[in-house]
């Protein structure tokens, strides 16, 4: 497999690590239990296009989210985390 | 010189008389040439004999001249670099070439084993599953060895391959599998247009079939054509030929493997070169021009050796001017192997009959049987009379019924043709069917492919020309390259009208799978069994399981299934396909990656010092570590770490500890990046001063901990353990790129740039002192227990202090930039020398660790929470961090988990074990009355006993309690106290002094 | 009062011994240590990005790369080492970690990467084939021309990897910059790669 690095360019896989789904957002500090249980270990078992987290750290070191078909593999959008980089964020 | 090579015929042939090359199979020497295979050669010393079958031990002969070779397998060389299951259709003949037959004891031509053929009725599919049931321990003492002797194939050479491979990178727009008329042609569409073009050809001359079957393109003879279009490729400078090179595999977004057999036909690679190389190629577009395989017809006596598939003839006769026989019959089912007979009067044959199952030929077939004198039996081959010395005699079962015989010593077959659909199914495609030419054909091919010429079903030279020139100039496009892409080139179409046949009925042992000896009626026994999905079918029989693959057989196999079934072909459907399409040497992927080389090794900044001094090294990971120091006159490793603790705890000893990770973590928001990190407060640090830190998983248990320094406002040096350096970095950046990009915060690893050594002892002072710059003020209030700063050195340099013991002793770490680290250690030698200072290993770092109680890698095993390890009271209740929420899970809290406690032996002289389970006195060990395990001893010079940590059910609440550590696996069950896990110096005036 | 010396020492010292290796002949491969180098990892502060690349350009006139390149100054070379970050690379103090701190106050944060590589160049008529076995990428010179950089792997290591100017004959030339502590391992496995096409072995003190 090889993933377009928003960065780098196309590169092999051996380059980055997966990490699992990029859906769950972390729940605010307040949150509770039950919903940080959820984001901890609750997770779809998606069939089709599903939005992961990959590491680029046999590159650039990037947090990417990859929109693969787990079905056939085939990527159809590769972004930057929000903060990887310098990007600037919230507030 | 001819030699004795009796079937060699007087001309043609693309090998060199002028280089004889003398080789030897079964010890026996043999004359061939240069440009003949093993088998080409064999064929042309009268050689029909080469092996004996998989299970039946029946003797076999040669079936193909190409890498479908499922009969023709030998061990090829000897001693380490003998290789088992080597076709001899696909090697190439080098000078002293040594070759052995297969599978038969004493000698290929008395076989003891043969007698499996008069058991033959009972030696069906799924025999084995059937036969071996019980007793059960009969399976591995008995029959499995017993099996494995009588049954088989090569011998491997059980010692070390001494050969070196490799792997590489290759990419390009446009590669191409197979140089035969559609390859060609579609690697000059493809250069003319300006793309990379790799061609990849398993055999070692171009050409395909071309090669053996000639023909006419643009007007030129065949050999003609293909050196013009070789000239051409080879003078631009993108096209990369590679011959010898077998396009294996696809895998995802456009990588291929390949495999190179970069000096297989020579004895001995070359000095400094390699054996073989795996190469993965990256393409944006791939032409598929594999080819086709010719299938045989199954019949009785089908592999009686002198059966061979009606184009391999034509390869033998053609190409290496070598003919298996003197009087040739052919049996066909279609027009294509009609060309053997043509190919058989052209070089001086007989052709006794030719038999074809079609109920009519053509006229111009008609007339040259008349011209060469041999009929035509329309009609079938039932039986063939012979041995392991080959066919003398054909049975024919003719159309209306009668029967008739025909003396040949050679049998050609053609069955009709299967397009190389491998490398189209890899990705789960399945083949369609076309009933015009009885064969499955690609169903489209993984993104970017595509299959042309005989691959793809069309068999005309014309067709195949004209489908790979628009695959090629098609797939340049596809990659952004355009030009001229000039003339297509052409020739004519030969006719193809083929009847399908698959098995012929009839008494005798009638053979689909040839390499795994199964028959037609093994197929229709699994049939009537229930096994009738071919995925059944394949697993049940071992059909097309053998290292063939069943290149030969799958096909025939299913269609008789679908027969006996009742159902079409399509119907029946084919199994999955899957790469590699020839076997590939393990050693091609491991390459450069074995034996020291296994996997890089990260060397500390003093290794090549510690190694000077004799340091015993241990793997932690990458790292080589210096585990001890030993000394002339100790006995044993134990002396040697024992003598290293005492040193450092009544004097001065150090340790090379870079292998720590190592995080410049900066910017405006890295404390409070540090505080959502770790379970404690870093915001609140203060420069100067550093932190023993814990950190946490999402899910509430440990993941890592280590000290951290706040340097400046705005930068902390984060420290981490060994093993986890690479997997922080990824989390904090995890944590700074996705989970809290607001953070005004950034981070670098440093482990590479800083050699740091831990000094810990008494007289650590003493010999700092003579190290740093005397400005600097080390005494305990100018540098008190945690403090953290930059410090100079005596001849200026810079460097870091850290006062941080992991010893329990007066220490400090100093970090020196890493080239400076070899002059580090040696200096610390220079001036300690006075206070006797001591290098100490892993070993002795280990032993103060546990007398300290400080926790490490097997309690921080992935199971305990911070609570577990007495750290508990670490965790902020003022601030969110990660694992927070998790960590205050009941189970997490549960007031019975276990925790670290401190083991020692009640009897002192006994030696405690790490993995130890803990069982209360009086109980009985088992699951019910485990209450935990120790997870890590040493002996104690300090308490001159062996001492340990370990897990155990509400252990800190059980101090003093007697239990049994029980060894089940080394069979020892001693008692034990349970004890405050901090042996040494519990209140810390020691690391505090 | 002891002596001590503080000598630097590569952290290929040991493996690299100057001279010939491998296959006989005129040598396919040329690889070159270059010592005693300073490299400071610059990277931009949250939203600083275009503060840090004036700051880079007013002080060694050039912009600094944004897309994965290097580019040589008079008097160091800046090599993009991921999104909004570069290495500076140079001799003898001139943008040393100490000497760049002001430049990039307040827009990068700096961290002293002197130590922590090897830097190793590599050129020859065989170099493209022989990273081939190393490196993933293409090298390819319509691809990987001159002032191209990357950051990737090699048996799996982290480096950093850019094309120099050419050689006078016209040669490629390619820099690595290794890992300190993976720069022995790594340097057996490129001398192995190297040997079918005969090597030489030499280390400098000059940035090429």
């Amino acid at each position: 497999m090889r993933i377009v690095c928003p960065f780098c360019g196309e590169r092999e896989l051996g380059e980055f690590t997966y990490l699992g789904d990029a859906k769950p957002k972390r729940p605010a500090a307040d949150a509770g239990e039950d919903a940080v249980y959820d984001y901890v270990y609750l997770r779809d078992n998606v069939a089709g296009p599903m939005t992961e987290h990959w590491y680029h750290g046999g590159g650039c070191r990037a947090w990417l989210k990859v929109t693969r078909n787990t079905l056939t593999h085939e990527i159809s959008a590769v972004e930057p985390a929000a903060g990887a980089g310098a990007a600037k964020v919230g507030a | 010189m001819r030699g004795d090579q009796a079937n060699r015929l007087n001309n043609g042939g693309l090998i060199d008389r002028s280089l004889p090359l003398s080789f030897r199979f079964d010890g026996k020497t043999f004359s061939g040439f240069k440009g003949d295979t093993l088998a080409s050669a064999l064929v042309a010393n009268g050689v029909k004999l080469v092996g004996r079958s998989f299970k039946y031990h029946r003797p076999r002969g040669i079936l193909t001249a190409g890498s479908e070779e499922p009969n023709a397998l030998v061990e090829l060389r000897s001693g380490a670099r003998r290789e088992a299951n080597t076709k001899a259709t696909t090697v190439e003949l080098y000078e002293g070439l040594e070759a052995a037959s297969q599978n038969r004891w004493p000698s290929l031509h008395f076989d003891v084993m043969s007698v499996n053929q008069l058991f033959a009725p009972i030696f069906v599919a799924g025999f084995y599953y059937k036969t071996f049931m019980w007793p059960a321990k009969f399976w591995e003492a008995i029959y499995e060895p017993a099996i494995r002797r009588a049954a088989g194939l090569g011998r491997a050479a059980q010692v070390s391959d001494p050969d070196h491979y490799d792997k590489a990178w290759a990419h390009c727009d446009v590669v191409i599998a197979g140089s035969g008329p559609a390859g060609l042609a579609a690697a000059l569409a493809a250069a003319r247009c300006g793309a990379r073009v790799i061609l990849c050809e398993e055999d070692f001359v171009l050409g395909g079939r071309l090669l053996a079957d000639g023909g006419m393109i643009d007007g030129l003879p065949a050999a003609e054509w293909v050196a013009r279009a070789v000239a051409e490729l080879t003078a631009m400078p993108d096209v990369r030929i590679m011959t010898r090179t077998t396009l294996f595999g696809v895998y995802d977004g456009g990588t291929y493997g390949a495999i190179e057999r970069v000096n297989d036909h020579l004895p001995v690679p070359p000095e400094h070169q390699v054996r073989q190389r795996l190469w993965r190629i990256v393409a944006k577009r791939c032409v598929v021009a594999a080819g086709a395989i010719e299938r045989p017809i199954v019949f009785a006596g089908n592999d009686t050796p002198g059966v061979m598939m009606a184009s391999a003839m034509r390869s033998y006769i053609n190409r290496y001017a070598a003919t298996p026989a003197r009087r040739i019959a052919l049996f066909t089912n279609n027009e294509d192997g009609w060309r053997t007979a043509e190919t058989a009067i052209a070089a001086g044959l007989q052709v006794a009959a030719v038999i074809d199952a079609r109920p009519d030929v053509s006229a111009a077939h008609r007339s040259l049987a008349s011209k060469g004198g041999f009929p035509v039996l329309h009609g079938a081959v039932a039986g063939i009379d012979g041995g392991k010395g080959g066919v003398r005699k054909i049975s024919v079962s003719l159309a209306g019924g009668a029967r008739a015989e025909v003396e040949a010593n050679g049998l050609a077959v053609s069955g009709g043709w299967n397009p190389a659909v491998g490398l189209t199914s890899y990705h789960r495609g399945r083949p369609k069917w076309r009933d015009d030419i009885a064969a499955f054909v690609p169903d489209g091919a993984p993104p970017g492919m595509v299959a042309a010429g005989a691959a793809n079903g069309a068999f005309g030279l014309g067709a195949c020309l004209c489908e790979g020139f628009e695959a090629g100039a098609a797939a340049a496009r596809d990659a952004g390259r355009s030009g001229n892409i000039g003339s297509m080139p052409v020739a004519d179409d030969e006719a193809f009208s083929i009847t399908p046949l698959w098995h012929v009925a009839g008494k005798g042992k009638a053979f689909v799978d040839q390499q795994h000896d199964v028959t037609a009626s093994d197929v229709e026994l699994a049939q009537r069994e229930g096994f009738q999905s071919v995925e059944h079918l394949k697993r049940y029989t071992t059909l097309g399981m053998a290292t063939d693959q069943g290149k030969t057989s799958n096909v025939a196999g299913l269609a008789i299934m679908a027969a006996v079934s009742g159902k079409s072909i399509p119907e029946t459907g084919t199994t999955i396909y899957r790469p590699p399409y020839v076997p590939v040497a393990i050693g091609a992927f491991a390459g450069h990656h074995r034996d020291e080389n296994f996997h890089a090794a990260r060397l500390t900044p003093s290794h090549h010092w510690a190694a000077e001094q004799g340091a015993v090294f241990v793997d932690t990971g990458l790292w080589k570590r210096a585990q001890w120091y030993p000394r002339a006159g100790e006995k044993d490793w134990l002396e040697s770490v024992t003598r290293e603790v005492k040193a450092v705890r009544s004097g001065v000893g150090f340790c090379d500890v870079s292998t720590l990770g190592k995080i410049d973590v900066h910017g405006p928001d890295a404390g409070a990046f540090l505080d959502r990190v770790y379970i404690n407060a870093f915001s609140s640090l203060a420069v100067g001063k550093a932190r023993y830190g814990l950190m946490l998983r999402e899910d509430g248990i440990v993941y890592d901990d280590g000290t951290t320094s706040r340097l400046a406002e705005d930068h902390y040096f984060l420290t981490t353990t060994t093993a986890k350096a690479g997997l922080v970095m990824q989390h904090l950046e995890f944590c700074r790129q996705v989970l809290f990009p607001e953070l005004d915060v950034q981070l670098t690893s440093v482990s590479d740039q800083w050699a740091q050594f831990s000094i810990a002892g008494p007289k650590t002072r003493d010999l700092l002192k003579e190290i740093v710059d005397p400005v600097e003020d080390l005494s305990n209030e100018g540098f008190p227990f945690m403090g953290a700063r930059e410090v100079k050195l005596r001849g200026g340099l810079k460097a870091r202090l850290f006062r941080i013991s992991f010893s329990g002793e007066m220490a400090f770490e100093i970090s020196v930039p890493a080239r400076y680290g070899e002059a580090m250690a040696r200096n610390l030698m220079i001036a300690g020398k006075p206070f006797g200072v001591t290098p100490y290993g892993t070993e002795a770092l280990g032993v103060m660790r546990i007398e300290k109680g400080h926790v490490a890698g097997p309690e921080l095993n992935g199971t305990t929470t911070a609570g577990d390890l007495g750290l508990g009271k670490m965790m902020s209740t003022k601030k969110d961090f990660i694992g927070r929420v998790m960590a205050g899970r009941e189970a997490l809290v549960a007031p019975n988990r276990q925790v670290v406690v401190g083991i020692k032996p009640t009897d002192k002289a006994r030696r405690l074990r790490s993995g130890a389970h803990i069982i209360p006195k009086g109980e009985t060990p088992g699951p019910d009355n485990d209450q935990g395990y120790v997870t890590s001893v040493c002996f104690s010079p300090v308490l001159d006993q062996w001492i340990g940590l370990g897990l155990v059910e509400r252990g800190r609440e059980r101090i003093g309690e007697i239990v049994r550590a029980h060894d089940p696996l080394r069979g020892e069950d001693y008692d034990v106290e349970l004890c405050n896990s901090v042996f040494y110096d519990p209140d810390g005036g020691r690391q505090r002094g | 009062m002891a002596e001590f010396s503080w000598d630097v020492r590569s952290p290929l010292d040991r493996a690299l011994i100057a001279g010939s290796y491998g296959a006989q002949g005129d040598a396919g491969v040329s690889l070159t240590e270059i010592r005693n180098f300073d490299l400071v990892q610059v990277m931009a502060r949250r939203g600083k990005a275009g503060e840090m690349a004036k700051a880079a350009q007013a002080r060694v006139g050039m912009a600094a790369p944004e897309t994965p390149k290097a580019v040589d100054t008079a008097d160091a070379t800046l090599i993009w080492s991921g999104p909004e970050q570069f290495l500076v690379l140079s001799k003898g103090g001139r943008h040393s970690i100490e000497a760049l701190g002001s430049v990039f106050a307040g827009s990068a944060l700096l961290s002293d990467q002197s130590h922590a590589r090897a830097l190793i160049s590599i050129s020859g008529d065989k170099a493209r084939t022989m990273l081939a076995k190393l490196s993933s990428i293409d090298l390819h010179p319509d691809v990987f021309g001159v002032g191209a950089a990357a950051a990737t792997s090699m048996d799996h290591t982290s480096v950093t990897l850019w094309r120099g100017k050419d050689l006078a004959d016209g040669q490629a030339v390619f820099n690595l910059l290794v890992f300190a502590t993976f720069a022995e391992s790594l340097w057996h496995t490129i001398l192995d790669s190297a040997a079918e096409y005969g090597v030489t072995v030499g280390h400098s003190e000059e940035l090429a």
